[in-house]
């Protein structure tokens, strides 16, 4: 679905990835995860051509993303940023039917698609009419991430989209987005530095470092047969306390 | 492709209506500097010259004798009273002339007439207050030398004329430095208050009398004559040959005695200079001329319509200029920083000046204002253009480009909306200025607000005064305002929810 050949990305002359390459199979959720500064947002902006590689190069579907496609390309991925990236001018509905009125959908079958995943998030028709100052941070990246399923698209990128939540929230929004990546059945990425989330959402998981994919696994083989030291120690710094607690009684 | 169209459209249109404001109909246009006297004297010519049945307009106090020489050669006059000594130290300076010979025929050479003197002798004289001249016991201006520390006042045109202080210094060795230039009118108020001592007067001046100022003798014949003349450009002739024939019979009508008279009903009893100069012609011509008296509301009227006019086309041509101006800009930061600092190197020239230099470009009148006060409002508009777009959060920027929006919609349903508060803001500050510095196109005869103002001044009516100032702040107020209530409107209310939450 997703394929990267030997890419390298530098910022002023400084190489943040390494000669890395990638395959994203159709129909998995894939988790790039690392420390702060290993990558795993450049990669995901490469991916989307938001930024653009020195060396080596990118497929979705099939097709090599070059300037001149990348805009279709992208009518056919859905993005979540962060802070959602909602535009604050338009209501919650307004930025969903954006790109739906943009390329002259049925009226009829946009305002469809809209219940269908007002069903999916669990957000009322009413909360759409809002905009998104008046939303909070749950409610805009549940905006965010219909905005993003609107075009019904393949693959679905997403930036560490609980990041700027408070830890109820996450959990909740964690688990909704587990069952709707799976009642879907799109291929999803997903960055993030939470191993908790990884754990919870990935089918595979990468892990990054210094711009170097370390392993790229299921995570019972990342525990079982990590490929680097700092593997393990990743996995294991990011233990919820009470097992690191566990441990320590043993 | 739509907006594009609209877009020509709305800019062909505005240069359409500016041009057609150009355009100059068959009238004969008599100028005047901005001074009372020139204004009676071209209202008398003016007058005359419609009571022989043309079509004669009056382009009142347009400014000095450089813009009104060159608003002449241009064409953009037909007609202006000047003086002997003016024309041969002012304008053909250095050509070493002295007989009315000499001048007629440097004139020739320049396509403009000159008729015979009209009668009086203006010349330029130094005057001091009474208790001055005893002070100092000041008779002559040679008397000066004795007295470094007396503070001069002069006219900004006398402060560097040919035949000004520069060379009056030289020729009584002066020894005064503090020199300073003001406008002729004021420089009585400040020999009366006393912040000044000594002012360059002119001999017909109402206010001698007035103020009974001592004159002091020019001892060392220093001053030549400024008898009063007519020059027109030859071409007039063309026109209508029998307007030689009428401009002839001014010729000596005027002594120095009826001028002082004149000079002083106006500026003294507050008479209008149409009024002096019909009373002047009937009991030399017997002739009747019609002159409109304007109230109050009349003038309000046509100064309010001449200064909207300078500011909505300026300020519309303006938007239309700098938005696409800011948009290329923000798109690349070399290319945004050129257009910047473009636009930032027009806003240091002095108003003044840039409604100056537009005059050999552009003529009098309407046509330069606007093209000086559009220069004005550029830089605003851009820079809040290109910096409310180059703003933009990076987050907003991204979900605009990930979802696959090509530039030009990006920019019409993200990026532009987002910017227009900046925008707006923009706009608001730019037309706030245009409004005040519209003022200054009554300079150059493009009328407005400033109108009155300058009358006001030269005449010491602080009622004119206020009658240009006080509409100028209003319409200030009411165009800032008026923004305030298209922010409310044009925003999106999802920005303006931001703004009270931040607040």
């Amino acid at each position: 679905m997703i394929q990267l050949r030997d890419i390298s990305k530098s910022f002023n002359g400084n190489e943040v990835i390494h000669d890395l390459s990638l395959e994203i199979p159709q129909g998995k959720t894939v988790v790039l995860i690392g420390p702060s500064g290993c990558g795993k947002s450049t990669l995901l902006r490469l991916m989307v051509g938001l930024l653009w590689p020195e060396k080596g190069n990118i497929s979705l579907f099939q097709e090599n993303l070059s300037k001149d496609n990348v805009e279709k390309l992208r009518q056919q991925v859905g993005f979540v940023l962060q802070d959602g990236g909602l535009f604050p001018h338009m209501t919650a509905v307004q930025n969903m039917r954006l790109m739906a009125d943009y390329l002259d959908h049925d009226p009829q079958k946009t305002e469809q698609r809209i219940a269908e995943l007002c069903e999916l998030t669990h957000i009322s028709a009413d909360m759409l009419k809002r905009y998104p100052s008046e939303l909070s941070g749950g409610q805009v990246q549940r905006v965010a991430l219909m905005r993003a399923l609107m075009l019904d698209p393949q693959i679905l990128f997403l930036d560490e989209p609980l990041g700027a939540l408070d830890p109820l929230n996450r959990v909740s929004l964690q688990e909704e987005m587990k069952t709707i990546f799976s009642q879907l059945g799109k291929t999803v990425v997903l960055v993030t530095h939470d191993m908790g989330e990884a754990a919870s959402l990935a089918d595979l998981i990468v892990i990054m470092k210094d711009g170097y994919l370390l392993q790229y696994d299921t995570l019972s083989k990342l525990s079982s047969q990590p490929a680097d030291p700092f593997v393990t120690e990743f996995i294991n710094a990011q233990r919820k306390p009470w097992q690191r607690l566990e441990d320590q009684i043993k | 492709m739509k907006t594009l169209k609209l877009y020509l459209r709305l800019t062909l249109s505005f240069l359409a209506i500016a041009s057609a404001q150009a355009d100059s109909d068959s009238e004969i246009r008599i100028g005047s500097k901005k001074f009372t006297e020139s204004v009676i004297l071209s209202e008398v010519i003016t007058q005359h010259l419609q009571n022989k049945g043309l079509t004669a307009a009056h382009k009142d106090q347009l400014g000095g004798t450089r813009l009104l020489w060159k608003a002449l050669l241009q064409g953009e006059l037909d007609i202006y009273p000047d003086y002997t000594g003016t024309i041969i130290y002012e304008i053909l300076q250095g050509e070493g002339i002295s007989s009315d010979a000499d001048i007629k025929a440097a004139l020739a050479r320049q396509g403009v007439s000159m008729t015979d003197p009209l009668g009086f002798n203006n010349t330029y004289a130094l005057g001091v207050t009474p208790s001055t001249a005893r002070k100092f016991s000041l008779e002559n201006i040679s008397d000066l030398r004795q007295h470094p520390g007396l503070r001069f006042g002069f006219t900004n045109e006398f402060m560097d004329r040919e035949d000004g202080w520069p060379s009056l210094r030289d020729h009584y060795q002066l020894p005064q430095t503090t020199v300073r230039g003001l406008d002729h009118d004021l420089a009585y108020k400040g020999l009366e208050a006393g912040s000044i001592d000594l002012i360059d007067l002119y001999s017909t001046d109402a206010e001698i009398a007035y103020y009974q100022l001592n004159v002091l003798e020019d001892d060392a014949s220093y001053f030549p004559d400024y008898r009063a003349v007519i020059l027109y450009r030859t071409d007039l002739i063309d026109r209508d040959p029998k307007i030689q024939s009428y401009l002839t019979q001014l010729g000596g009508i005027i002594s120095e005695t009826e001028m002082i008279k004149m000079n002083s009903d106006v500026k003294l009893d507050g008479r209008s200079e149409a009024e002096v100069a019909q009373s002047f012609l009937k009991v030399k011509f017997n002739t009747l001329s019609k002159i409109e008296v304007s109230t109050r509301l009349d003038r309000l009227i046509s100064t309010t319509s001449e200064h909207l006019f300078l500011v909505c086309l300026s300020l519309g041509a303006a938007i239309l200029v700098a938005i696409p101006l800011g948009i290329w800009g923000a798109r690349n930061s070399t290319l945004g920083q050129v257009i910047l600092s473009s636009v930032g190197i027009i806003q240091t020239i002095p108003s003044l000046a840039l409604l100056v230099f537009m005059i050999p470009l552009l003529g009098i009148g309407g046509p330069p204002a606007l093209v000086a006060l559009f220069l004005y409002s550029l830089l605003p508009i851009v820079r809040n253009t290109l910096s409310g777009l180059t703003g933009l959060p990076i987050d907003v920027q991204e979900s605009a480009h990930a979802l696959g929006l090509p530039a030009s919609a990006r920019l019409r349903l993200i990026e532009l909306p987002l910017a227009a508060r900046s925008i707006l803001a923009g706009i608001k500050t730019s037309a706030v200025i245009n409004v005040g510095t519209a003022t200054l196109g009554a300079l150059i005869g493009a009328g407005g607000y400033g109108q009155p103002i300058l009358t006001g001044i030269r005449l010491d009516d602080t009622s004119l005064i206020l009658e240009g100032a006080i509409p100028a702040a209003v319409l200030a107020l009411l165009v800032q305002w008026s923004f305030d209530f298209v922010e409310r409107t044009l925003l999106s209310p999802g920005l303006q929810i931001k703004q009270e939450s931040n607040s």
